[in-house]
């Protein structure tokens, strides 16, 4: 064993760091870079410290929503119902506490509605065997929104309880709560998908399902666990977007499945599955935020933010192609 | 039509990709009415040369003559403007649409601007019948046979008047009887004098169907010989470059020992011996890939056939039921799937994770360590020649692919193994090497089931062939009196 367990040695450390392959990893990150320099020289006012813990703390609802958007794009899926289960955990966990449910308890609350919303995404996927999660999703997608909207009546529930509004403006010293928590989430995240073998089946159903299915990888109870934490993410993003505007409202979160999808990909996951990072997801959550915000320094008008968005989104994908066909001729 | 001049020439043609020489000065020439064999390991470099002729790759050097004229192609249309016609390997046909609109697939013929598909239902038929096929052009390509698929595509290629067909791999997936009638349409079509080009790794086939044969080796043209001139054991040595004949055959495989692994009861019954090598034969669509995938818990029973037929499996004396891929796993069952690209690896993902993704799948964590050094154990012992634990799998050739699955199931510790046609695609000196792990495998105790729909690799290799017909076990013969007319006599549902 000891003759033949002897790897190769040049080419290990040569492949991790060629070009190619420094620029897959820190493409993302150099972006956000570029674009932070750029905003500086355009606005006195943005890269201040305020600012940027602002910029943080805007960004952290969609970045804990692409989190479990992210594993739902690893597996090759999509999921569109995030923007809906954040507005009906949203209010369901303004309307417990209203009810005098003590915070933590309605916060867990929220969580579980969240995971099981979203699990039953992945068993109709999975049992119903319906063509593409598109369909449950989207389905799901209308429901939560139209019970949010039952449930409060189509008004927000506002005046929440002084110990749940940390989550979403509380500070730690001069650390936002929610950049906390967004922190504890992707380590939890990085660990979930890179060191455990449920992650690695995560990959291997986004690469090819029938060969992780042939190899003896669960793959219905796998993605119905994904598409449950991608609800439980959204239940996070709630609980932050819910204790920063102190309402619980019914229209939380509308738009918010294009914003973590956009995340994602921009973070450098690919639709086709099997590929994508916590830390490049982070880094497509913040490029958003650090737009908006910077946008909105320079009086953009919110108008032509959203062009501004679509072209960054379609644009860091298209690098990202140019960057794959550049890596695949060198390595190829 | 003068046959000895050639119709196409391709002179001192070289390519470069990256730096690496994929084709050195090779020439290369196919006359009117003639079979033309190219073989070669893969990346001898072939399917450049190919890609080169049909216009697909731009060569760095050389130059191309159609009809004695030099010619210069800029892009697949090119080369099918002068009737070149390429059948691929992975064929190109649209499973939705019908046979009649895969064969004018993009060139519908039109009267008035509008699609006339009753000329193109009748082109079709015509060319069908010219090659002496009855397939129906109003089918959906989905509900066809992949014989008739590859029918399908050389009929797109003769509806174009093609004066050059270059057929890549266009047997592999065929079955002994299917391939017959590729080969009887490629007979037609050579008698109408139109030139072929035929790539294949199975040697046998190559002096059955063509009239000359051209070796190609590392990108050099190695010899060009009358197929009639030239014999088994000089085409592989031209290949490969060495002798390999003890390595193809002559040694015995481990003899069987007595200990029963897997056992299935019933009207279709089937024993396989620890240390034995058990062959499964039949045509395509006899339900091989059924039973095994079936075994393997990863099939439903074939209809009423298999089903009922087997009803009882045990594995090392134990009844078993199994559902899924993940229940056999835990028995000691591994699977090596016939496509091993849909199948058998994650493309995409590292060989590391490919070795590593059947097991260890009762734990949480991940171990990495551990992990490594038994997949570095694996690679060393099984000689998978790659860069690294971490290239991904699709970079590497098909022998080297089809060695990272045989390592993912050495790794889980499977006992049983079903291998489903292993050398499909292989290069003949991949293929020497898979056949020598199947017997190691085999000696170190393990029981093999392998399907193969090559009559001399499964009577090379096995100790006991058990032929299938129509979902059932039509017969069995010991490796001593197997020949292939009994296997075929057997499978085409002769009596026993």
């Amino acid at each position: 064993m000891s003759g033949a367990a002897r790897p190769a040695p040049a080419a290990k450390p040569g492949h991790a760091l060629s070009p190619a392959s420094l620029l897959r990893r820190f493409g993302p990150l150099l972006g956000l870079l570029i674009l932070c320099g750029a905003l500086g020289g355009a606005s006195d006012r943005f890269l201040t410290a305020d600012n940027l813990l602002n910029v943080c703390r805007q960004s952290a609802v969609n970045a804990l929503v692409s989190l479990g958007q992210l594993a739902v794009i690893i597996t090759a899926g999509i999921d569109l119902s995030v923007g809906s289960i954040l507005g009906f955990c949203c209010v369901m966990v303004a309307l417990l506490m209203h009810a005098g449910v003590p915070p933590p308890i309605s916060m867990a609350a929220a969580l579980a509605i969240g995971a099981a919303l979203g699990a039953i995404n992945g068993i109709l996927l999975t049992k119903l065997h319906l063509p593409h999660p598109f369909i449950p999703t989207l389905g799901m997608m209308n429901v939560a929104r139209g019970l949010a909207l039952v449930i409060s009546g189509g008004f927000p529930v506002s005046e929440l309880p002084r110990s749940f509004r940390f989550w979403g403006a509380g500070s730690i010293g001069w650390i936002p709560a929610p950049v906390i928590v967004v922190m504890l989430f992707c380590g939890a995240f990085y660990v979930f998908l890179s060191r455990t073998t449920i992650g690695r089946d995560i990959y291997a159903i986004g690469g090819n399902p029938q060969a992780a299915r042939l190899s003896g990888v669960p793959v219905d109870a796998r993605l119905v666990l994904v598409y449950a934490v991608s609800g439980f993410t959204a239940a996070a993003g709630a609980i932050v977007l819910a204790g920063r505007m102190n309402s619980g409202f019914p229209l939380a979160g509308v738009g918010s499945e294009l914003d973590s999808i956009a995340a994602v990909v921009i973070g450098g996951a690919s639709f086709l599955g099997g590929v994508g990072t916590v830390s490049g997801t982070l880094v497509g959550a913040l490029i958003m935020g650090v737009l908006r915000n910077g946008l909105n320094l320079l009086n953009v008008s919110a108008a032509w933010q959203t062009v501004v968005i679509g072209v960054v989104i379609v644009a860091a994908v298209w690098v990202d192609i140019v960057r794959q066909r550049a890596a695949e001729r060198g390595g190829g | 039509m003068d046959h000895s001049t050639p119709l196409l020439e391709a002179r001192n043609i070289s390519k470069s990709f990256g730096g690496i020489r994929v084709l050195d000065a090779v020439t290369f020439d196919v006359r009117a009415g003639e079979v033309h064999a190219l073989v070669g390991e893969n990346g001898a470099g072939k399917s450049t040369l190919m890609n080169v002729v049909s216009g697909v790759v731009r060569p760095d050097a050389g130059e191309l003559l159609w009809d004695n004229h030099p010619v210069r192609l800029d892009g697949p249309r090119d080369a099918r403007a002068l009737g070149i016609s390429f059948v691929h390997q992975e064929l190109a046909l649209v499973p939705q649409l019908s046979v009649a609109e895969n064969v004018f697939l993009g060139r519908h013929p039109t009267a008035r601007g509008l699609v006339s598909f009753r000329e193109m239902h009748a082109r079709t038929e015509q060319a069908m019948g010219e090659l002496g096929h009855r397939i129906d052009s109003r089918r959906p390509v989905a509900e066809l046979s992949l014989a008739e698929r590859q029918i399908v595509e050389i009929v797109r290629a003769v509806a174009f008047e093609s004066r050059l067909i270059i057929m890549d791999e266009a047997t592999a997936p065929l079955a002994d009887r299917d391939a017959e009638a590729l080969f009887r349409a490629i007979r037609l079509l050579r008698a109408r004098g139109v030139a072929l080009i035929f790539i294949s790794h199975r040697l046998r086939e190559i002096f059955e169907i063509s009239d000359r044969v051209t070796v190609l080796r590392d990108g050099k043209h190695v010899l060009t010989q009358p197929a009639s001139r030239v014999t088994h054991e000089e085409l592989v040595r031209a290949m490969i470059g060495t002798e390999l004949k003890e390595r193809l055959g002559s040694a015995v495989a481990g003899s069987a020992q007595s200990e029963e692994v897997l056992r299935i009861q019933g009207s279709l019954s089937l024993t396989v011996h620890r240390g034995e090598i058990v062959g499964l034969a039949g045509l395509a669509g006899a339900g091989r890939t059924r039973l095994l995938e079936w075994l393997f818990g990863a099939a439903r029973p074939h209809g009423k056939n298999t089903g009922e037929a087997a009803r009882e499996v045990l594995v090392s004396g134990r009844r078993l039921t199994l559902h899924r891929p993940v229940e056999a796993i835990r028995n000691g069952l591994a699977l090596v799937p016939d496509d091993r690209k849909t199948k058998g690896l994650i493309l995409g993902a590292s060989v590391l994770n490919n070795i590593a993704l059947a097991s260890g799948r009762t734990r949480f964590f991940i171990r990495r360590s551990q992990e490594e050094r038994a997949a570095q154990h694996w690679i060393g012992a099984l000689r998978i020649k790659t860069a690294g634990l971490s290239q991904p799998v699709i970079h590497l050739s098909g022998g080297t692919q089809q060695k990272v699955v045989l390592a993912k199931w050495l790794l889980a510790g499977a006992r049983v193994f079903l291998l489903d046609e292993p050398t499909r695609g292989i290069d003949v000196g991949a293929k020497a090497e898979i056949y020598d792990m199947i017997r190691t495998l085999a000696g170190g105790g393990a029981a093999v089931l392998m399907a193969s729909s090559e009559l001399e690799e499964l009577m090379g290799v096995a100790d006991r062939i058990v032929v299938m017909h129509r979902g059932r076990i039509a017969g069995e013969l010991a490796r001593a009196e197997a020949t292939e007319e009994k296997i075929m006599h057997l499978a085409t549902g002769g009596a026993d």
